[in-house]
């Protein structure tokens, strides 16, 4: 690119690099800003240093609690919505028929889980009354109480984040189909069966999309709201009530903006912790083409 | 040319005149509000016709009670709020505590009817001298019952706390354990605790003079036990029942429109909100307040209702003014809100639905139970967040067996001293 076009590039990409700015950076900067503020919203922000950081860690017991309970939430909701959406990918790899129609099917989940509908549908399946205990009803078993446990509720709303296993299966199933056959041929020949298969050469094979899946359904749970908002709001005992509920609620029900920040902050802390050991650890167990390992 | 100038004077005067009156007539406005159906429903009728009557399009935005502060909180904070809000008086102190948090009306005297209102009225909604929002109602906290489940079990409408649990046993004998003749979770578990307790010492939860907590650990540790025999006996449905149908309004679950929930304490003006979702032949009727041995006042939560506020942000302020009038002093606008929002504040209103027999007995007997009891001044801080939350967090360790009655009134008191600290004299 020469002459005249030399800042058509620029040009083509100035929208984005706007609304990065302005959508992305800014407020990114600012609530790092704020978090060492008392900011009620509708004042000018006072400096107050470290504070924030020093209540969020000396003194709030309900930060404690929630930071447990987004700690359990990840540590169940990823593993198991990772290795649902593995075994799914692996059976509609299968050419089976009307394979099409069933992979959309159990893709819609995933374009209709986060809505505010599905949680409030969740809500009624899970209810007391509702369609789960009414089947549990008809093997002869006791209704549960879903939400008015503390043991039961944040299973329901990691099964309302589980069910959403589309978006991680289809890039599944995308990996999953550019695994080369003759691999498979030459394994079958050697004697291989269909778990050797897959622990030997599939597995192996994916473990950059597990990686990259990992990584993406870690950063996504540990930003779910809408679930336990909507289902339980947070209870009963604050069971369910992950760091964004309470970053929500230290913002918008108690005008403490500065304090929202600096939760705001210690979750990205911590998300980049995780992120950083991920990419750490995945020296030792993720294969990438032309890889010298053996 | 003299003729010409007059012509192009003429003309001048003319188009400004238009522009001003296309201006007004234009006026594209929002208005927010939170409610149940049949509040939804009046509202944009009555926007229709007001918006007609002056020649303005309103865009309604409505939600139900959950959220609509936060929702609030955000447009205002990005400068995004409705022309026409619908703001609760507690509310007032975080978004206006200087006055000037939205337009004052007193600049708009020439367009709303400021005189239907009393000046204590007035004064109520007003911060620093400037009138922040108009009073659309007075309201408070009465007991409903559905008179329908008690008369199938035999049982009279209580009017003691006795009385309620000698029906709860009877209730729950004759028509089964499925049976409460009380919702008592959350927000009205806390104000059910705060009543019985006022009731008992005669005093608000704050005491307007030092802006602490006015009672003792045991004076309120005493009002959490009433709560917790209420669980034990069958009163109210434990906790850990109610929580089995997850963040569901009251009015919204079966057991409240078939009848096995027979009673709650509510807002009066939310009477329509909790009988329209009756089945077919429960009756719900307002009962008045509650009491016991040893009560010093009726204790009743009252306050000003909901106010209407403009934004000082609008841009079109005189023909929010205008909808604002119509809405609250005009015949149509209060034909079609009726009592919506409960008995009108505005004389204009008041007047107009009492002569057309507008005003529905419920809503009538209801109003006329809390304007008629006695109680301390309720301060506004008893519905800030933070206080809210403690007393909420706090009552449902207790009822899920966390913490006893006196640790709890110990935290609650604590926790709020805490909460309300900043706004000492």
């Amino acid at each position: 690119m020469g002459g005249d076009n030399k800042y058509l590039g620029y040009l083509y990409v100035a929208p984005y690099v706007a609304g990065l700015l302005l959508f992305t950076a800014f407020p990114f900067a600012a609530s790092f800003y704020l978090s060492f503020t008392d900011y009620d919203l509708l004042s000018t922000p006072r400096w107050t240093g470290l504070d924030n950081y020093h209540k969020l860690f000396t003194r709030d017991r309900t930060f404690d609690k929630s930071l447990k309970v987004t700690l359990l939430y990840v540590f169940m909701t990823v593993p198991i919505k990772l290795a649902f959406a593995l075994l799914i990918a692996v059976i509609l790899n299968y050419r089976l028929k009307a394979i099409n129609f069933f992979r959309t099917a159990y893709y819609v989940p995933s374009i209709l889980g986060g809505s505010i509908a599905i949680a409030v549908l969740w809500r009624y399946i899970f209810a007391q009354s509702g369609l789960v205990n009414m089947i549990i009803g008809l093997v002869g078993l006791e209704p549960i109480n879903w939400f008015g446990d503390p043991q039961n509720a944040l299973i329901t709303i990691t099964l309302l984040r589980c069910w959403q296993f589309g978006s991680a299966m289809v890039i599944f199933l995308a990996a999953l189909q550019s695994v080369d056959k003759s691999l498979y041929e030459a394994a079958s020949i050697d004697g291989a069966n269909q778990w050797h298969l897959f622990r030997y050469i599939t597995l192996p094979l994916i473990t950059p999309v597990i990686f990259f899946n990992l990584i993406m359904q870690t950063v996504q749970a540990f930003q779910e709201f809408n679930g336990p908002y909507i289902i339980t709001e947070g209870g009963p005992l604050k069971s369910t009530y992950l760091l964004p509920l309470y970053i929500y609620e230290k913002a918008f029900k108690s005008f403490d903006m500065g304090y929202a920040s600096a939760i705001a902050w210690v979750l990205f802390a911590i998300i980049m912790i995780l992120t950083l050991a991920a990419f750490w650890s995945s020296k030792k167990w993720v294969y990438y083409a032309g890889d010298k390992r053996s | 040319m003299t003729g010409l100038k007059l012509g192009l004077g003429a003309l001048l005067t003319a188009t400004a005149l238009a522009t001003t009156v296309s201006a007004a007539g234009a006026a594209e406005l929002r208005m927010s509000w939170w409610g149940g159906d049949s509040r939804h429903e009046a509202t944009q009728a009555a926007l229709k016709v007001c918006g007609e009557k002056h020649g303005h399009t309103i865009k309604p935005e409505f939600t139900g009670w959950s959220g609509h502060l936060e929702k609030v909180t955000t447009q205002i904070a990005g400068g995004t709020e409705a022309d026409i809000m619908q703001i609760n008086w507690p509310w007032l102190p975080l978004f206006s505590s200087n006055g000037e948090g939205f337009a004052d009306l007193k600049e708009l005297s020439g367009v709303i009817e400021l005189d239907n209102w009393t000046d204590a009225q007035l004064d109520s909604t007003s911060v620093n001298g400037h009138i922040n929002g108009l009073p659309v109602s007075t309201t408070g906290r009465v007991f409903f019952f559905n008179k329908t489940t008690f008369d199938k079990a035999g049982v009279p409408l209580p009017a003691t706390w006795d009385e309620l649990f000698a029906a709860a046993q009877q209730i729950r004998e004759k028509l089964g354990e499925e049976y409460y003749p009380l919702n008592a979770i959350k927000e009205t578990a806390a104000l059910l605790v705060s009543l019985y307790t006022t009731q008992q010492t005669g005093k608000d939860l704050i005491d307007p003079a030092t802006v602490t907590v006015a009672w003792t650990p045991e004076e309120l540790a005493a009002g959490i036990e009433v709560y917790g025999k209420m669980m034990e006996s069958g009163v109210t449905m434990t906790q850990q029942e109610a929580n089995a149908a997850g963040n569901a309004n009251l009015y919204e679950k079966p057991e409240w429109t078939d009848g096995r929930i027979a009673g709650s304490y509510e807002w009066d003006s939310t009477y329509f909100k909790f009988s329209d979702p009756l089945q077919e032949g429960q009756n719900l009727v307002p009962v008045k307040i509650l009491t016991g041995e040893g009560a010093q006042t009726e204790g009743i939560y009252r306050k000003p209702s909901m106010m209407f506020s403009i934004s000082k942000r609008s841009e079109n302020k005189e023909a929010a003014a205008q909808i604002l009038n119509c809405l609250l002093n005009e015949p149509e606008g209060i034909e079609a809100l009726g009592t919506t929002r409960g008995l009108p504040a505005s004389k204009a209103a008041s007047g107009q639905l009492k002569a057309a027999g507008s005003i529905k007995p419920e809503l009538a007997d209801a109003n006329a139970i809390i304007m008629a009891a006695s109680g301390p001044t309720v301060s506004p801080l008893n519905e800030h967040p933070d206080v809210r939350s403690i007393f909420l967090d706090t009552l449902e360790e207790y009822a899920y067996g966390q913490i006893d009655a006196n640790a709890a009134a110990e935290q609650i008191i604590d926790g709020v001293n805490e909460a309300i600290e900043e706004y000492r004299p």
